[in-house]
């Protein structure tokens, strides 16, 4: 595990577009939708945030939503090889 | 009639055989807890769980549970206006007509544990499904039918968690197809994979939405995982965009959901045949609850067989047994 990752930039760019379009589609504001991507141990962590008021649609009942976003994103995340993880953060 | 009745030890138990019978996941459920058990002295039980559940309408539909299926649908909107909270005129005869040995217990007024299982229970809307299962088909252990009506619904039980959004309103199914369409083509266009989607309407209220093409294994992930999530984000994005209350979508790709259900199906009836050569019962793997229905509907009209199932929660499967006689 000693490859060197560039925190600056988004290392998993496909996942990071699947997670802002399906978020964006999810919420009643997309335009308070916004990604961050921070680098963990193995992989890459997004963190999305949506507004207040959206954070019931992205997270569903019992973490149902939320639950498929990350199941979704992860797919991509693995068809360019990284291993990403979704927070969802208020 | 689209509600069913299910007992057991417990309340989880209960459920979960009410899950098996209706076929879907605990989240497509609606669940009222009729009846908490009550134990006994040394831990026999006196009384058994009861619950009465449904399929939460637009939610998750198998395709086997198509035939028997009647729209219920008297003018549409207005059936949905008369559905508020604790407003539901119950009427509650379960398919179920081997229900003799129903527990003669009233639904229990004001139960702390019916309270928390009621916050899973959204509010109901229209009815979804007329569910005609045989009789007698032994699925349930302990089943009980009744007439429930009288004070079994009480408003505190209902919530409205998925539809505090937005009043549903009836949407054209095509329009919902196109809407779901459209979401996924600019989905897997993020995937940046090559994939067709056609989106057709069905009877009964079905939308089929098809997503074709090649290398599309990662859509369907482990065990078609990621196209439950799929199919989940699909519905969440057409509700949102369309606020429809109506129809229901089901999303497959590359034929996975259709062909592993043949498949199952053709393995069902092939562990039929053993039990019944050997008169050995036989456990299959846990399975999910729309897996464990098609294995169910496929040997109802088996003779020399029945199903049940057991386990709890992901150790979940179903038992072939051979029918006594």
């Amino acid at each position: 595990m000693s490859e060197t990752v560039d925190s600056d930039v988004p290392e998993a760019p496909r996942a990071t577009a699947v997670l802002t379009y399906l978020a964006t589609h999810l919420v009643d504001g997309p335009e308070q939708v916004s990604i961050e991507s921070s680098p963990t141990r193995n992989g890459v962590k997004l963190s999305l945030s949506v507004a207040p008021d959206d954070m019931g649609k992205v997270i569903g009942r019992r973490g149902r939503i939320a639950q498929s976003i990350r199941s979704v994103v992860r797919a991509a995340g693995a068809r360019e090889g990284v291993d990403v993880s979704v927070d969802i953060v208020d | 009639m689209e509600w069913i009745e299910t007992t057991g030890k417990s309340i989880e138990e209960a459920k979960e055989a009410a899950l098996d019978e209706l076929g879907v996941d605990e989240q497509d459920a609606e669940f009222e807890v009729l009846a908490e058990p009550k134990a006994g002295l040394f831990g026999r039980m006196r009384g058994e769980a009861r619950v009465r559940s449904r399929v939460r309408p637009t939610a998750p539909r198998p395709k086997d549970d198509r035939r028997n299926r009647r729209r219920n649908r008297a003018g549409g909107a207005a059936g949905e206006t008369a559905s508020a909270p604790g407003a539901v005129a119950t009427t509650a005869v379960s398919a179920e007509a081997s229900g003799s040995d129903a527990p003669a217990a009233a639904p229990a007024g004001g139960d702390p544990v019916g309270e928390a299982i009621a916050e899973a229970a959204a509010a109901v809307t229209e009815s979804p499904a007329d569910k005609g299962r045989p009789a007698g088909s032994g699925r349930r252990n302990g089943s009980a039918s009744a007439g429930t009506g009288r004070g079994s619904r009480r408003a505190t039980e209902e919530r409205n968690e998925e539809r505090d959004k937005m009043s549903n309103v009836d949407v054209p199914l095509e329009e919902q197809g196109k809407v779901a369409r459209e979401f996924l083509l600019g989905l897997v266009q993020e995937f940046g994979v090559a994939a067709e989607v056609t989106a057709t309407v069905g009877d009964e209220d079905v939308i089929d939405v098809a997503v074709t093409g090649t290398d599309l294994g990662m859509l369907i992930g482990p065990k078609g995982t990621t196209l439950l999530a799929l199919q989940d984000l699909t519905r969440s994005a057409v509700q949102q965009k369309t606020s429809a209350g109506n129809g229901r979508i089901n999303v497959d790709v590359a034929g996975y959901r259709r062909k592993r259900s043949e498949a199952l199906a053709r393995f069902a009836l092939q562990i039929a045949e053993n039990v019944k050569a050997t008169g050995v019962r036989q456990a299959l793997e846990p399975m999910s609850a729309v897996d464990r229905k098609v294995v169910h509907d496929t040997l109802t009209d088996v003779d020399g067989v029945s199903t049940i199932s057991e386990g709890e929660d992901a150790r979940r499967h179903v038992v072939v047994v051979p029918a006594e006689d």
